[in-house]
């Protein structure tokens, strides 16, 4: 159809810029394909990072461009705001969602998982970002329908920030280092900015402690997820019990305890609220009941799973075994248009360190 | 003048590839096994116990060595200084395993390079799936081509018996790895 023209497109092609005026398409494709061959890309295109560019983000930051926000010991690699503000820019991030970078990326590494292993591991775990406060409407968070993506910028490319910062800053690269079995849909993907106007409770970051309305993130690192969808029901105790079936759910399990993160849809969320169940009433609902018997799991060949502890012994056949030890193992957060009830079990790997990290202000 | 396309893997990257740093030396082999004091370093994965106890038991039975048993402090990252200062007052030699997942692999081998460089000959075993990841590692360590021992994948899954039988396929090899002239391992000083 077109015919291959350096002068402009074709007569008939739709035409988005003048070309006297406007981007040179030719010139950033260069630039991308030469970051493609430097191997900094997780396999989408990236923005190619200037020095104009990085001041931009590094001027949202009160933090000196050399400061140190998180190591990996065991493959002596460290980050600095500078290394990390690079890659949130090659994500795609405008600057302004580079605070929230910031703080997505130490609250990550609060986590002893990420700090350990997990990016390396053959689970391929993603993480989980939550944001709450004033910063997801300044930002345009989407904070509706369609919560695990995409579609939005600031949700979009924070996630692919923290990923670009693991493969480039801590050389983790797929195949070598990084030694996912299967890896997981959605990896580098998923940040939630919370429906906080639709939740009928707290907002999340207050469970992390951060309260007042501040604006916060919350991180944890995931192994996949599994929607619940229930609009059969107006019993609240019945909606309980299919979450409780899925979340007990043996292929997952491998050690004695889990952690899943709770996505609710504000309709499941204000069925519960209206039938008078705060956020830990529904934790507790489920932490008393998730799990399964000795005998369910020794017919998976997941006996050792049924143990009193890590190193602990069988507990017998007929025991029921819990696998939630408590509210930090079942985080409860809201997210999602009320158009359907429809929610999501979220698989933690290791499990969640209950805090949220405050969003910093350029003062 | 356009600007330049900043690159974004840090300050530290160059000086940590393997390329720019000098080897870390390997222990010097011992002559033999015979009476040695062995320590096993058990990394906790499904099956690394009894896998590495009849590794050890097989090793008592030929050389007359004595065993200590310790239990890797978190799989998925190396040993803390105290505790590779301990290995290394306690050790003539280590083994060290099984690495058959993506950070464990890569900390198995981590602890090898250390405790090399501390002076102890180590056999670190590892599943043959994760050899990318723990070479990487070596190099990442300033030791790159480190020689390890390596065991089909997977290991988790095996009966007591095949584990058993794993072990006794894999003990030459951890001899080999331990001992000077060995006949099946190359020595990795004439490499250099």
């Amino acid at each position: 159809m077109t015919a291959a023209n350096t002068d402009g497109a074709a007569a008939g092609d739709a035409v988005a810029t003048d070309a006297s005026t406007g981007p040179d398409p030719d010139e950033a494709q260069r630039a991308i394909e030469y970051c493609y061959e430097r191997g900094w890309s997780d396999g989408l295109p990236l923005v190619p990072v200037s020095q104009p560019l990085l001041d931009a983000f590094l001027a949202t930051t009160d933090k000196d461009s050399e400061e140190i926000i998180g190591a990996l010991e065991q493959v002596g690699r460290d980050v600095n705001v500078r290394t990390a503000a690079i890659n949130a820019a090659m994500a795609g991030c405008k600057p302004e969602y580079f605070p929230v970078v910031l703080a997505a990326f130490e609250a990550l590494m609060r986590e002893r998982a990420a700090r350990g292993g997990g990016f390396q591991s053959t689970s391929g775990p993603s993480p989980l970002i939550v944001v709450n406060g004033p910063i997801r409407k300044e930002l345009g968070f989407n904070t509706a329908g369609g919560a695990f993506g995409p579609g939005f910028r600031a949700n979009a490319t924070i996630p692919r920030a923290i990923g670009l910062i693991v493969r480039n800053a801590f050389g983790i690269h797929p195949h070598v280092l990084e030694q996912a079995t299967q890896g997981l849909p959605g990896r580098w993907q998923v940040c939630i900015a919370e429906n906080e106007e639709e939740s009928p409770w707290e907002p999340f970051a207050e469970n992390g402690g951060v309260t007042g309305g501040v604006s916060a993130v919350s991180a944890t690192l995931t192994r996949t997820m599994e929607f619940v969808d229930n609009r059969h029901t107006p019993n609240p105790e019945d909606v309980l019990r299919d979450f409780q079936d899925t979340i007990g759910r043996i292929g997952s399990l491998i050690f004695p305890l889990t952690s899943v993160a709770l996505v609710l849809c504000p309709e499941h969320a204000q069925m519960f609220a209206a039938a008078g169940m705060s956020k830990a009433d529904v934790q507790n609902w489920l932490i008393e009941r998730c799990g399964r018997t000795g005998a369910e799991f020794k017919s998976k060949g997941k006996a050792e799973v049924a143990r009193t502890g890590f190193r602990g012994e069988y507990e017998g056949d007929d025991a029921f075994h819990k696998i939630l030890a408590g509210p930090a193992s079942i985080p409860v957060i809201v997210a999602g248009a009320k158009n359907a009830a429809i929610s999501m079990v979220v698989r933690i790997f290791g499990e969640w360190s209950g805090t949220a990290v405050p969003v910093g202000e350029k003062k | 003048m356009p600007n330049a396309i900043l690159d974004p893997t840090g300050p530290v990257s160059a000086s940590t590839t393997s390329a720019a740093k000098p080897a870390v030396p390997r222990a010097p082999r011992l002559a033999s096994l015979d009476g040695k004091r062995v320590s096993l370093l058990i990394n906790t994965k499904q099956n690394a116990r009894p896998f590495l106890e009849e590794v050890g038991r097989l090793l008592k039975n030929r050389y007359g060595v004595t065993l200590t048993e310790r239990t890797k402090v978190n799989f998925a990252v190396p040993e803390p200084e105290d505790v590779i200062k301990e290995l290394v007052a306690d050790s003539d030699v280590v083994i060290t395993g099984v690495g058959d997942c993506g950070s464990c692999s890569a900390a198995a081998a981590a602890d090898g390079v250390v405790l090399e460089a501390a002076g102890v000959p180590v056999a670190a075993i590892i599943t043959d799936s994760f050899i990318p990841t723990a070479d990487a590692m070596a190099a990442l360590r300033g030791a790159p081509g480190y020689k390890y021992a390596t065991t089909a994948h997977p290991v988790a899954a095996l009966t007591e018996d095949k584990v058993k039988e794993r072990a006794a396929q894999v003990l030459d090899e951890v001899v080999a790895l331990l001992i000077e002239d060995s006949p099946t391992v190359p020595n990795p000083e004439d490499e250099a």
